[in-house]
């Protein structure tokens, strides 16, 4: 454990370093690298996700999509617990608990999801969220190659979830394409349930890129304040 | 597949559990209340545009009462000349008005294209919060019928504004994303690169209106 809070205070200290607001608002100051990075990454969806998801709806029938959605959903839930913890959401954490063990043993190892059934509702939280509800801001704007949008407190967030996920701790010996797999595999599930609505961003936004910019932070501090509206900060119509 | 289960017995303490997660979920219903005005007025119009969409008129009659149904219900001046921001008041009046039109436009092309989906959502009134003396966020759940098990449900709010008997919606807000905040990002984007033209802004929206329309095309540019 000692490793990882010395990662922990790394990276806090980089989120700080960040935390150095821009005069436009928008608090983007490598935007310009973002904008040709975002743009690699629209390659990558136009060349290599796009026809993957649309070969895996093609190919694979819907009950077994339904299958992979809720195995990969269920395999998250360990690392949502842990922050449900650290959260101080007690009632969280024991949905979470709750829909784990049900859906990992009657569930068949999380293919099925007899959780919801049982009105126990899925939700996600990472150590990102974590950080936010502990006052750490977003920092600087940052598109990463093959994550997409990842600002600073987020993208340490993910690396402190590896550490939080008990497949890191399964001996694998090629742990590599084991991780490799499971993203690839996460972002074409996520792409083929969302065709239409991404498609609709795209056609309907002047500038695709603030509008996912924009989105990306919406949805973010949504899931941090777990879905409550935020009375306090609604524009000034 | 509940009821499969309630018929073995060594269910016990799931059901249990099962049944502090519908209690929990239950309580803030169990305080039954009346509506509040705001309340009143979102549920009466989600009736009445329901009412439109699953009429037997043709799809140019739909389209267009219920064009006339969003001019009435809604203040699309109001969240236009937000999404300009602080160029708005360097704007003549003459292209602030050509901008609200070109934004009007817009909006409909996108609820239009959304119209052709309906198939049988429903919004339920969950709440209400006053912010001030006419200044409201009415909060619902979108109820769809052909939601596979177990999805999320969608969170839908509506900002209203104005007094009982005079009020219009302003904004939407779903599952956390704001159309106004949305929009106002992506506008100020291109201003920005744009010498904050706002006549550039409307020829570009008239633009995507009309790509909109025709549902084709995503090459941006």
């Amino acid at each position: 454990m000692r490793g990882l809070s010395k990662l922990l205070f790394v990276g806090m200290g980089l989120l700080l370093a960040g935390c150095a607001t821009d005069p436009t608002g928008a608090n983007d100051p490598y935007e310009h690298t973002n904008r040709a990075v975002f743009d690699f990454d629209q390659k990558l969806d136009k060349y290599v996700i796009s026809p993957s998801a649309s070969a895996y709806v093609a190919v694979v029938p819907k009950p077994a999509r339904t299958g992979v959605h809720n195995f990969l959903q269920n395999l998250d839930l360990p690392v949502t617990f842990v922050n449900d913890v650290l959260q101080g959401e007690v009632h969280r954490a024991g949905d979470t608990l709750g829909r784990f063990t049900i859906n990992s043993t009657l569930g068949v190892a999380g293919l099925f999801d007899p959780a919801s059934d049982f009105n126990i509702p899925y939700h996600k939280e990472d150590f990102g969220q974590t950080l936010a509800t502990w006052g750490v801001g977003e920092g600087p704007y940052l598109v990463l190659p093959f994550f997409g949008p990842d600002p600073p407190r987020d993208a340490a967030g993910q690396v402190v979830d590896i550490f939080f996920d008990p497949t890191t701790y399964i001996s694998l010996r090629e742990h590599f394409w084991y991780s490799a797999g499971r993203r690839y595999l996460v972002v074409v599930d996520l792409k083929s349930r969302n065709f239409d609505t991404l498609q609709n961003i795209e056609r309907g936004s002047v500038d695709y890129y603030a509008s996912v910019r924009s989105l990306y932070r919406q949805l973010r501090n949504n899931d941090i304040r777990n879905g409550q509206p935020d009375v306090q900060n609604l524009p000034d119509l | 597949m509940i009821q499969a289960f309630s018929r073995t017995h060594v269910m016990g303490g799931l059901r249990l559990l099962a049944l502090a997660a519908v209690v929990a979920i239950a309580m803030p219903f169990a305080a039954a209340r009346a509506a509040t005005p705001a309340e009143e007025f979102v549920q009466t119009n989600v009736q009445k545009g329901l009412a439109i969409l699953n009429s037997n008129g043709s799809k140019e009659q739909k389209r267009d009462e219920f064009r006339n149904f969003l001019l009435k219900l809604t203040d699309l001046k109001r969240i236009a000349d937000y999404t300009l921001g602080p160029v708005k008041n360097s704007t003549s009046p003459a292209d602030l008005a050509a901008f609200e039109d070109a934004f009007r436009e817009y909006a409909f092309a996108v609820y239009e294209s959304e119209f052709q989906k309906y198939s049988g959502q429903t919004l339920k009134v969950t709440g209400s919060m006053q912010r001030k003396a006419d200044d409201y966020l009415v909060t619902t759940v979108l109820i769809d019928p052909n939601a596979p098990k177990g999805a999320d449900p969608i969170q839908v709010d509506f900002r209203i504004f104005g007094t009982p008997g005079h009020f219009t919606v302003a904004d939407i807000i779903v599952l956390g994303l704001d159309l106004a905040i949305t929009e106002q990002d992506d506008f100020s984007s291109f201003l920005a690169q744009n010498n904050n033209s706002v006549k550039a802004l409307t020829a570009n929206l008239k633009e995507r209106a009309a790509r909109v329309r025709a549902g084709g095309n995503l090459s941006g540019k």
